[in-house]
């Protein structure tokens, strides 16, 4: 299974095509933290959130021959999650209070310095206020450290647009977070 | 415990692993996706054809009917086949769905896809309209019976005459 580690995510794609459909575990160990943690700022709810990544990544088995290998395995991976959360803020919208001012603690390591891990976790309430049309877009690229192409392929919307979202989302974010 | 320390502490690899040597779920065969997307361009260039050819219909009937003056809106609001231009039109809402599914569709700005491609299919109907191939069509070759049916099923005169007496009617 170490072998696996040097692969990139395409490769490994591949060889759970054709050769071992078990090598699928890796691709679960490289993504769960960053997945689990893109849906959260999605649904705002780390339940609901565990929920959507689990039925991603059986979608993602699922249609893993639909995969074209040209492209980048993590975008299409952010898709599905994003699909499949989106339909469960569809179903769930009533229920879903974005402006609620709910305790949000988010436990998932995400870098070592501490000044940024808070500053991380003040910006996820700040996110949890905003949007959804914004706060995705804004979580992709600053906090997943996301390129414009790749929201682009992940939203579905033009570059031209992503770019638009985000520098809205920072105007909005801004008023957000000083009141 | 809060939600976060409950949803953090779920083993998807454990859960899903499981289930993929169970075979509780499978992969979908290539052939599954390949034919998905062949049917996807065949449905789609099919569609615009279908749109073409019934555009150019609700052209060929326009001219054949009207509207040119008031008793002539009149006669084409009691006697045109309303359902070749709505079918049209939904035919495009349909193609413009089906375009939107594709990869290529967000990179550019999908207003001007869908403006392009309604602009080409009026166009061509339009060409199709002006070189006169509906009229062809509808004095020979295999749709000749079905442009006169369209043509012709809601004249009163053709209802009253019956159709052998219509050819002689000009």
């Amino acid at each position: 299974m170490n072998d696996h580690l040097k692969l990139s995510d395409e490769e490994i794609v591949e060889i759970v095509r054709t050769k071992d459909r078990e090598v699928y575990a890796e691709i679960i160990k490289r993504y769960q933290k960053k997945l689990l943690r893109y849906a959260s700022y999605i649904m705002g709810d780390e339940e609901k959130a565990a929920d959507v990544v689990q039925e991603s990544f059986i979608k993602a088995y699922v249609n893993l021959n639909g995969f074209d290998e040209k492209k980048k395995f993590s975008s299409w991976m952010y898709r599905i999650v994003h699909n499949e959360a989106m339909n469960l803020v569809g179903k769930h919208k009533k229920q879903q209070g974005f402006d609620e001012a709910t305790d949000y603690d988010s436990g998932i390591n995400l870098e070592d310095d501490l000044i940024k891990k808070e500053l991380i976790r003040h910006t996820q309430q700040c996110l949890k206020r905003m949007p959804i049309l914004y706060r995705e877009p804004l979580s992709l690229f600053f906090l997943e450290e996301k390129s414009y192409e790749e929201i682009s392929d992940i939203l579905r919307i033009p570059i031209g647009t992503v770019g638009t979202r985000v520098n809205r989302a920072k105007i909005i974010m801004k008023k957000i977070c000083q009141t | 415990m809060s939600n976060i320390k409950k949803a953090s502490s779920v083993n998807f690899e454990k859960t899903i692993m499981e289930k993929v040597k169970s075979n509780e779920i499978s992969m979908k065969p290539r052939w599954y996706f390949i034919v998905g997307s062949f049917s996807m361009i065949g449905g789609l260039i099919g569609l615009c054809i279908g749109v073409i050819f019934l555009i150019n219909l609700t052209l060929f009937l326009l001219r054949q009917h009207g509207p040119m003056g008031q008793w002539r809106l009149e006669l084409m609001l009691n006697s045109f086949p309303i359902w070749v231009p709505i079918l049209a039109i939904a035919g495009i809402a349909l193609g413009i769905w089906m375009l939107k599914k594709y990869d290529f569709s967000y990179k550019k700005h999908f207003w001007f896809i869908i403006a392009g491609c309604i602009i080409s299919i009026f166009m061509t109907a339009s060409l199709l309209d002006y070189v006169g191939f509906d009229d062809l069509w509808f004095k020979q070759g295999p749709m000749r019976r079905f442009y006169q049916q369209i043509e012709n099923q809601n004249d009163p005169l053709f209802k009253e005459q019956g159709r052998g007496q219509m050819r002689n009617r000009q």
